[in-house]
């Protein structure tokens, strides 16, 4: 395994991987396989940009604390499936992104799909829902200040991005099948997937109508009483 | 001679990677097959199956095999027309293909889940982000904390007569209310957590790891093994074209080439049940001479 223990070495990679691997591999997958297996490609990037944000979060100085309250909230969302219908995952990667900002919402969400999949299984899915997710928690930390302040907003964005989550997982199902990209396919799945989405927004929804704004004084309790 | 499983975790992974890539980028009849049998001989004899799966496994691959010719019309086999829509033979045939693909991956990785336990994943990635790696760990060392701790409160909570689980609403509430404590309680707890770890020094060393795992000379020798079965698999399919057309008609590739692709690529799928079954008759055999 690629073992990177100086830290100058992780600022290389910070800086070569979107300068040159991202782009380098899309040509390459284009060239080998003639604009056929888009998915290789695709994972290929996704696991880049996640390897980007690891070089990008190791360099940074964190907080113990700042740590810990992640991997809190990690193991939250995972845990929080004892409440009946509610898969909280989404709906506490966005709390966690609003409150405590958009690196901490896409470590939120990238470590429960990893370990979530502890339970379900790991796969060559794994990065993929790690990204989507990781991204869902990031924009919510960049669309934190408005999100924080309407109680519809912050409901709307997490059931905006439970549709929008099975969406681009459904278009790695179907590249993945199908090594290019068919319209019918992708409908067909999508279709499979409804009942299943429908469930997942709605729990969305109602878990962030009930449980952000007490979550979020919660959060900036601890923030204020320990300074985090 | 080990088991897969007792080898180091950088050769168990960069096993399965290689087991698993050859067969998605290269969509072959043969290369499914190997894959699908090389996976489906080491999830038996490792016992992990039971009967029941395999019907659930086998209704999966149906389901996703006929999925592709009722969607897709390609090929200029039609084996018959329902609607206004040809069936035809090639996308039945990729169907099948394409999902005993799918299915091969599936069952290599939950035996690769079964295998390679967090600690090993932890092993693996601790060294390239130790901070993900703390908090990955700390997360799976607090699900089943909080699994207990939730299941007291909500003990205690019932007992106070603040909920009852008779009907969907009450029990909702409840729930979202026993939540709610364990938020504040987990992060105060995480709080504590947090500075009992400065207090005995975390972040001023190297980080190290429980569990050690030596990269041996088997290890080197195996992995050596897996990377020239998948560069031959891989190199001579990329380098010399070796592709099975689907569409419009079935084309399986030349055969000389192809045959080495397969070799090389039945002897990486069924590496790890070989030394399943090398393993147990050695076993055996030393048992017979006690």
């Amino acid at each position: 395994m690629i073992v990177i223990k100086s830290a100058a070495a992780r600022k290389v990679i910070k800086v070569l991987v979107p300068a040159l691997l991202i782009p380098g591999v899309i040509a390459a997958g284009a060239y080998l396989f003639r604009g056929r297996h888009y998915y290789a490609v695709t994972l290929a990037v996704a696991m880049l940009s996640l390897m980007l944000f690891a070089a990008g979060f190791e360099r940074k100085k964190t907080g113990t604390r700042r740590l810990i309250i992640v991997s809190v909230m990690v193991a939250l969302s995972v845990a929080g499936r004892f409440i009946p219908f509610f898969k909280p995952i989404t709906a506490l990667t966005v709390i966690t992104g609003v409150y405590l900002g958009g690196e901490a919402g896409f470590l939120c969400g990238s470590m429960a799909a990893v370990i979530s999949n502890f339970y379900f299984g790991q796969g060559p899915w794994t990065p993929f829902q790690m990204f989507s997710w990781g991204l869902i928690g990031l924009f919510a930390g960049l669309l934190g200040g408005m999100l924080k302040k309407s109680r519809a907003l912050i409901v709307m964005y997490g059931a905006v991005s439970g549709v929008l989550y099975s969406f681009v997982m459904d278009i790695w199902t179907v590249l993945w099948y199908d090594k290019g990209f068919d319209p019918a396919l992708y409908f067909a799945a999508l279709g499979t997937a409804l009942p299943h989405t429908l469930l997942y927004t709605a729990s969305n929804a109602v878990f962030l109508w009930l449980c952000a704004r007490p979550f979020g004084e919660k959060l900036e309790r601890v923030k204020i009483k320990y300074g985090v | 001679m080990k088991r897969l499983e007792d080898y180091n975790p950088t050769t168990i992974f960069l096993y399965f990677l290689a087991v698993t890539v050859v067969p998605t980028v290269f969509v072959d009849p043969a290369l499914a097959a190997l894959s699908l049998s090389g996976a489906a001989a080491y999830y038996i004899l490792r016992g992990q199956g039971r009967l029941r799966d395999f019907y659930v496994y086998g209704g999966l691959l149906l389901a996703m095999a006929l999925i592709n010719p009722l969607f897709r019309h390609n090929g200029v086999t039609v084996l018959f027309v329902m609607g206004n829509n040809p069936i035809t033979l090639e996308a039945t045939i990729y169907g099948f293909v394409a999902s005993s693909m799918i299915l091969s991956v599936i069952l290599w990785f939950s035996t690769f889940s079964r295998i390679m336990t967090s600690e090993k994943l932890l092993y693996l990635f601790g060294r390239v982000s130790p901070k993900l790696a703390l908090i990955l760990s700390m997360a799976l060392r607090y699900i089943p904390l909080f699994s207990t701790q939730a299941k007291r409160v909500g003990d205690a909570q019932k007992v106070l007569g603040l909920y009852k689980e008779d009907n969907i609403i009450d029990d909702i509430r409840g729930g979202a209310r026993v939540f709610g404590v364990m938020v504040s309680w987990a992060l105060e707890n995480g709080i504590i957590t947090a500075d009992s770890m400065a207090a005995r020094g975390y972040g001023i060393g190297r980080r190290s790891s429980f569990a050690i795992y030596k990269f041996t000379r088997a290890d080197a020798a195996l992995l050596l093994m897996i990377l020239t079965l998948f560069g031959a698999a891989a190199g001579v399919s990329v380098l010399l074209g070796v592709s099975f057309t689907f569409y419009p008609a079935i084309k399986p590739p030349p055969s000389l080439p192809a045959a080495a692709v397969y070799s090389a690529y039945a002897l990486l799928s069924f590496l790890p049940a070989a030394l399943e079954v090398w393993e147990c008759v050695k076993w055996k055999y030393l048992l017979s001479k006690i």
